[in-house]
């Protein structure tokens, strides 16, 4: 095999699934997810500054129930990704890097996600 | 970006150095700053939604006119600009070689580029024109 300039990700059948491996794709499955749903930024504020019909159009698209659907799990990858990147700072100061510290932490961080969405969303959506 | 190719023998020790170390270290560095900034930004986003939500475009542009809100606006788009396009560049790393990486970073400039002019050129409209 010829050397490649940097070696790439083995294929991820190989592997045995573990949590902290399983979140770590999570991560950054929710950062593509983010990346991409900067549209859906684009698209609200275009149809503010442009208004009319168009802005009608998009509050319409929002409220259907799939868009609602896709704003509610826009909202966890939000929230996930975020916490993410808190446990990510936890391990920058070399904290909770052994084996039950690490778990935990991805423990937490699903739960604190998932209530943090449900939070919101009860607050601000269901209940409000 | 270093021009010599690290050999087999070079990737498989790990006590060689090879790669940019400045340039991803700066870039660690960088992801660390814009994300801490964005926890922020998630708050103020969650308030700007709600605080939107359900209401008429005239209602939005007031807020947005609201030169707090539109500041905070542009700049939280800049933040997410930097930390989208680091955060992918990452990504790019791990799965393309040299050659297929620059074709694959050219797109993903040119989608952040689109992301940063059409957001701030919209802030930019409702802010000075209405």
């Amino acid at each position: 095999m010829a050397p490649s300039t940097r070696p790439l990700s083995p294929h991820l059948s190989i592997y045995r699934f573990t949590l902290t491996m399983t979140m770590s794709i999570v991560h950054r499955a929710t950062g593509i997810a983010l990346y991409g749903g900067t549209l859906l930024l684009v698209l609200w504020l275009v149809a503010a500054a442009f208004g009319g019909g168009f802005f009608d159009f998009v509050a319409w698209l929002f409220g259907t129930w799939f868009g609602q659907l896709v704003l509610f799990g826009y909202t966890w990858v939000l929230f996930h990704h975020m916490l993410g990147g808190v446990r990510h700072f936890i391990w920058d100061f070399t904290k909770g890097m052994d084996a039950t510290g690490r778990e935990l932490l991805v423990r937490l961080q699903l739960g604190a996600s998932i209530l943090l969405t449900l939070v919101v969303w009860s607050i601000f959506v269901w209940f409000k | 970006m270093s021009a010599s190719k690290p050999t087999q023998a070079q990737i498989q020790n790990p006590t060689t150095h090879y790669g940019n170390a400045k340039a991803s270290t700066r870039r660690f560095i960088t992801q660390r700053v814009t994300g801490a900034l964005n926890i922020a930004f998630a708050v103020f986003m969650v308030w700007f939604v709600v605080s939107l939500a359900g209401r008429a475009p005239v209602e939005m542009i007031e807020l947005v006119r609201n030169p707090f809100v539109a500041l905070g606006l542009a700049v939280m788009v800049v933040n997410v600009a930097i930390h989208m396009r680091n955060g992918m560049r990452d990504t790019i790393e791990d799965y393309f070689d040299k050659g297929e990486h620059g074709l694959a970073m050219l797109a993903n400039n040119a989608f952040v580029l689109f992301f940063l002019v059409v957001a701030l050129g919209a802030i930019a409209k409702i802010v000075f024109w209405g």
